[in-house]
Order: C-alpha cells, then structure tokens, then sequence
C-alpha cells in the first residue's frame, strides 16, 4: 500500500513522528485505519522504527483511575503491569527514535491541527465534522439561559417550540462566525495541552500519559464558571464541528445569563495546571459535575444507535463517517458521496438542536479513542458523576458500550431527526434522545448500570455483610439444613463470633 | 493471573456440593500456598474452612494473592456441568470481574468453558487458633452420616459424649429418645473403616443436628471424618480432602445444661 511507503519515508527521511492521530487526518482514514496501518507498518518493518504503545485501562492501585499512558516498546510490560487487568494495548506513533523531549511527539500533530484549524470555517475538515472519529458523540445543548427544554419532546416539532435558542443557531448557521485569531491561539495551546505528549505543560515530564480521575464530586467545580469568557471560544473549537454552534450558543448564553459552558475546559485546564507541579505525571482530570448548584440544565441527545458504537468499520446514519479509504485522493470525493447518501428528500426541515456528526476532534487527543465515552461525556458535561463513570467503563470496550445502551434505554429513545448540515444539505439521523434531569433524578438508575457495565472490581455488584441480625431471619438460607427452625432462632444456640474473634 | 489445574475435577464438584447449602456467596482466596476459603453460615453458627494446597493441583499458578467473591450455588451449577472425570481448570485474571471454568473431558475430546461473574463480598474472616481438644474421635464419615441423618428423625439436637467407652450421640424428641455408642475399633481391613478415639478428658457437648447434617453433605470427599471436642470450643468436623487439603467445619454448642439431655 502506497500509506506504508509514505509512512516509512516520513519516519526514516523526514525522520517525523507518526503517530495515527496525525496519519488518520493527514491521509484521510478513520483512526482504527490508521492503527491498523501503523501495525502493519511495524510488522513490517520491525526493526528500524521505534514504537511507542498506547496503554489505557483502569490502574491497579487506585481503581478508580482511568489511565492513559503512553509506553516505548521496551517499557511496554512494566507498563502493563500499572494497570488492573486487562488494558488495551495499541499503536501510538512509530518514528526513527525515541524523541528525548516527549513534546516532539506532538510537533507534527500540532502543525497539523492549527493548519486544520485555520481552514476556513466553511471549509469542512476532518478535524471539524471529526469524521475520524470511530465513536460516534453524544451532544449535549447547553441553555445558557438557564431554561430546559425536556427532552421529551420530540426534536421534530414545530420550530417554535424550541425557543429562541434554535432560532439563534438558525439564524447563524448559515454565516458560521469565523474563529478569531486568539482563538485559534488559544486552541492549539489547548490541543497541545491535551495531547498525550504535550508541548508546553511537559518539559519535565516523562513519556506522558493522563489519568481521568471519575471521582469528582459535584463540589469539586465551585471554583468553575467564573467568567472565563476567553475560553469560551477556544474549547468550543476544540470540540470538532460543534465549534461553530456550541460557540454561538455561548456567546448568546453569555449576554444572558452566566456562561457556564466554558467549565469544561476550565475544569480541564485547572486540573493541567494543578498537575502541572507533580513531576509523576501530567495528567488531566477531568471532573464531572453534577450541575444542580448552578442551576443549569442541559440535554443530552445520544446518537448512538444500535449498529453503530465503536464498531470499527460501520458506517452509519448518525455520523457520516466514510469507510477508510486507501488513497487521499479518492477521500474528498467518497465523503461527499457518503454524505449524500444521507440526504433524504423529506419535508420536515427540523434543524437539529445540534449536528451529530461533530465529534470531538481534539477530545481525541485527551483520551484515548476507547474512551472516548469519556472525554464526549466532559465535553457534554450532560451526565452525573455515576453516569461518567458508567460511560468510561463503557468506552473501554464496545460490548459494554452496548449494554450501557441498552440498559438505559429506558432514559431515552431514538428519534429520527432531519437537519440541514452546514452545506445546506439535508440529512437524516437516528439519534438517542435522552433526559438529563432524568438521569440525574435516576441515580439509582444510574448505579444500577454503573453495576450491570461492571469492568472493574469496584462496580462488582456487592453483598450486603452479614450481621447478626440478619442471620436471625435468615437461617432458612442455610437451606435443607435451616428449614427446621426457620425464622425464630434458638436461644440456646452459641455463637461462633463467641469463639473466634475476627482478624 | 490465576490459573489452576484439578485434575480430579470431581472433587471441587463435591467441595461445593459440600458447602454449597451452608454457605450462600463466600470469597476464594487464592494464594501461592493454594486455594483456600473460610465462611460462616448466615446465622454466624458454623463456619466451613477449606484448603486446596497448591501441591495438589497438577499446575498451579497464582501470581498474585487473590480474592474472588462467588455465589456458591452458581458455581455449583457451573460444577454440576463438568464430568465427574473431567479436568478442571480454574481461570483469573487479576482485576476481572469474572472467572473461568474450564472442563476438559478425559480424552480431550470436549472442552467447556463457564465464565461466572464475581461479587463483592464482605466477608468476616475469623482467626481460628490452634487448640488441644479434649476428644478427637476418628470414624468412617458414612457411619457419621448416618447416625446424624437417623437422629435428626427424633430431636432437633445432639449431644455428643467421649468417654471411655466409646463415643455417644444421643438425642430426644417428641416421639422418644435415642442413643447410639460407637466403640474404638482399629481391628478392620480398611484404616478408614476404623474407629479411633483419642481422649484425655470426657467431654460432652450439643450441638443442632441440621448443622451436623449439613456438614456431613461432604462424605463424598472422604471416607473417614474427624470430629474434636472441647467443651468451651466449637467442634470441628474435618474431612480430608485427597492428600491435597481439607474441608472443616466448625459448629458452636448449644447453651444448654447437658444433664437436662443426659437425665433420659
């Protein structure tokens, strides 16, 4: 293939690193391809290239820890072994040798990006529609103005009742604000920051790596909505195509009410700072909120539809991935057509509250594609903390993601929506529709599914200790044996508590 | 990473079905020595104790202490699907949430695989010191079983009784009262079929016959039963599991003026 001699020039001539986030939107393929590619490079080449592997999993010593973290080939099973169990064990980057500084690593990337970045906002790249992305995003409104609109009603009805906030992206969609120079200053700097090997942040870092910290409690974001107004933009941007919309909402939540939408990133970037000092690691924690001390409330719309989840090569309604293709060229091209194919003549023009094929671009770059669940989760900011915890368990695998859908379905449902894209073209999707206030109120739903997706030994489900007490009424349990006498325990029966003393 | 090798698979399938009606969910610590468990009844009356010593199986690797919380009656089901000359192979991993049972049929010819889902158990472990006990009486475990099964016919309860003589269950209920004395007897074929009773002192304890009965559910594993008695100690009831380890279980006394029993 014609990939695996570019990439073998790059990595020996150019001596550039390539790592597959930079291969799946250089060469146009989804970032599974581009996995996929680099492993078949360094089979091939097996000698000659440095490998780094990405390792994601749940750490061993703390639990609760989702770690991602990047590992040469050497270090590759020390590294396994920080991690409770299973953890995945992918390509990063190959190159000629290791890099000294680990923000080389990012240089390319970087470029990359800000070039992406720069493209005009009409210009549809692959970073902004995020079409590489192998897990399709959830979308969550933020209504700045405090006010939510249930998600009980169906996405299809009149305009009107959506308020004046579909009105406003109406209004704008058409002349999609172009980013601001600063801003888009700002979202490299960001991209950097968030990328496993970061730049700035990380000279004294070694081989990066983050950890998710999901134990945020709902009072770990007072510090948040402050008026960070300059970020606003900025991780707008960073999330793909949702950019151009997300930052318009913003900007009209922000003359109305306090701009909570920027906490996300502020959160994300407090915690770089706050990390910034620990010389084990540089990692991000991303905290969860849940939002009830602000009072906003949000709406989450999951598309993620049977067929679909990570399941690497399906192409499906809601997000317009086009199948990897071999050859850049063909790429502009098939997508269009791709994107055609989903273009339904059908008369009710509902703009969608938000376009389901933005995904998150550069939220790749702070997690680890499998958990992508995740990183979509902060970007939302739409679930309690049980919840996030339960979609990073799901991201870990895509079976989970599957249950984690099934089971909460009765949170939400699949409603067909038709919207017109940012090309004026029409396009029809499934999505998942779901209740944020639901899920908050749920969070004994939640936690059952926090169990039923168990992945790690935490969420096991667990037996209630066996006291006294309830031994009396339980003596039937001992089966056969406790039939006899059943419910009224003898009094004259010992202990054993009265013999052993517990360790 | 766990992985042990039974080759005599039938005897976990009896190890459960042993303990399966005593216990609901217990936890299986599995360490480089073996495989062990300790769990109490409900009730907190009886508590079973089993070793696997890690030389039994023919490989055993454990590399790390583990602790797996099972319900007991689901892995007996899953047991109940392996063949009695099945190989069984008890699967790991470190952090899963679940474990794997593999059967391997004699001749190779099937193999199964049951994963089961773990449970987080909080479990009470109880320090069980090493204690002299007054009378260990040694005795075909049929015979035990027996006598246990016949007596609970009659009364709820039991008293054992070491004297010199021999060793005594009695018991009385509403129908009447029954007594049945086993006497030393070395003078058989079979070691196992002897009846031994090592004294230094009479002792005489009771004890609730489902308990008993229960315990004996683990005949199968052995052909001779240990009991030891101490009055102030709870009796252990031990069945010796193939050179490879032991089953225990241990029953506190009833509180109970013996000679009310003993006026019969």
């Amino acid at each position: 293939m014609g990939i695996l001699d570019e990439i073998q020039y790059l990595v020996s001539d150019k001596l550039q690193v390539v790592s597959y986030k930079w291969l799946s939107r250089n060469f146009l393929v989804s970032s599974d391809d581009a996995k996929r590619l680099l492993r078949d490079f360094v089979e091939k080449h097996e000698t000659g290239v440095e490998v780094l592997y990405t390792l994601a999993g749940w750490k061993k010593n703390d639990p609760s820890l989702y770690r991602v973290r990047l590992a040469s080939k050497h270090a590759l099973a020390e590294a396994k072994q920080e991690f409770d169990g299973n953890c995945s064990v992918e390509i990063y980057s190959v190159q000629a040798c290791l890099p000294k500084d680990p923000a080389v690593l990012g240089n390319a990337e970087c470029v990359q990006a800000g070039e992406l970045f720069k493209q005009l906002q009409s210009v549809d790249n692959c970073l902004r529609d995020n079409r590489f992305c192998r897990v399709s995003n959830s979308f969550v409104k933020r209504n700045g103005g405090g006010t939510q609109e249930t998600s009980t009603l169906p996405q299809v009805k009149s305009e009107g009742a959506f308020g004046p906030q579909i009105k406003t992206l109406l209004h704008q969609n058409p002349t999609p604000a172009q980013p601001k120079k600063g801003q888009v200053a700002d979202v490299v700097k960001d991209v950097k920051d968030s990328s496993y090997i970061s730049g700035a942040h990380e000279q004294n870092s070694k081989p990066a790596l983050q950890e998710v910290k999901l134990s945020g409690f709902p009072g770990n974001v007072k510090k948040v909505a402050d008026n960070k107004s300059s970020g606003n933009g900025a991780l707008a941007n960073m999330w793909g195509r949702a950019s151009s919309k997300t930052k318009i909402e913003c900007v009209s939540a922000e003359t109305s009410a306090t701009n909570n939408s920027s906490d996300a990133q502020v959160c994300a970037r407090e915690n770089i700072e706050h990390q910034s000092s620990d010389d084990e690691f540089q990692g991000v924690n991303i905290k969860r909120a849940s939002n009830g001390k602000t009072g906003r409330k949000r709406k989450v719309i999951f598309d993620v539809s049977d067929e679909e989840d990570e399941y690497k090569d399906a192409v499906n309604l809601a997000s317009p991935d086009p199948p990897a293709k071999p050859a850049s060229k063909q790429m502009f091209q098939s997508s269009d057509l791709e994107k055609n194919k989903l273009n339904f003549e059908e008369e009710k023009e509902k703009p969608d509250v938000k376009d389901n094929n933005e995904v998150d671009g550069v939220s790749n770059r702070i997690l680890k594609e499998k958990s992508v669940a995740l990183s979509k989760d902060d970007t939302t900011k739409a679930l309690s903390l049980d919840n996030g915890r339960n979609s990073a368990s799901a991201g870990t695998t895509s079976e989970h993601k599957m249950t984690d859908t099934a089971t909460r379905s009765p949170q939400r449902r699949k409603v067909v929506k038709t919207r017109i894209d940012e090309r004026g073209r029409e396009v029809t999707e499934v999505v998942w529709e779901g209740d944020e206030a639901e899920t908050k109120t749920n969070s004994s739903a939640a936690k059952k599914v926090d169990n039923t997706t168990a992945s790690n030994t935490s969420s096991r489900p667990s037996v209630n200790k066996k006291s006294p007490a309830v031994g009396s009424n339980a003596t039937n349990q001992v089966g056969k044996a406790g039939n006899k006498k059943a419910g009224n325990k003898d009094p004259k029966q010992g202990s054993l508590m009265s013999f052993f003393k517990k360790v | 990473m766990l992985e042990l090798r039974l080759v005599q698979g039938s005897l976990l399938k009896k190890v459960l079905d042993a303990i399966k009606d005593l216990v609901n969910d217990a936890n299986f610590d599995c360490s480089a020595s073996g495989f062990s468990l300790q769990a109490m009844d409900s009730s907190h009356v009886a508590l079973v104790a089993l070793l696997l010593r890690s030389e039994g199986f023919e490989h055993y690797r454990c590399d790390r202490s583990l602790s797996m919380g099972m319900n007991l009656n689901n892995m007996a089901k899953m047991l109940k699907c392996a063949g009695n000359d099945d190989i069984i192979t008890i699967k790991g991993d470190d952090g899963s949430d679940t474990v794997t049972f593999m059967f391997e049929s004699p001749t190779q010819d099937k193999i199964s695989d049951f994963e089961m889902k773990l449970m987080d158990i909080d479990s009470e472990h109880l320090g069980i010191p090493e204690a002299e006990y007054h009378a260990i009486v040694r005795m075909p475990s049929a015979e035990f079983a027996r006598i246990c099964k016949d007596l609970s016919s009659i009364g709820d309860t039991v008293v054992i009784s070491v004297t010199k003589e021999g060793v005594k269950f009695s018991t009385r209920g509403d129908i009447g009262a029954a007594n049945i004395v086993c006497r030393q007897n070395t003078t058989v074929d079979k070691p196992e079929d002897a009846t031994v009773i090592e004294m230094n002192e009479p002792v005489s304890l009771t004890f609730a016959l489902r308990y008993l009965n229960s315990f004996t559910k683990a005949s199968p594993l052995s052909n001779s039963v240990t009991i030891s008695l101490s009055s102030e100690l709870p009796v252990v009831v031990e069945y010796k599991i193939a050179e490879m380890g032991y089953i225990r279980f241990y029953l506190a006394p009833k509180i109970e003026e013996e000679d009310e029993e003993a006026k019969s």
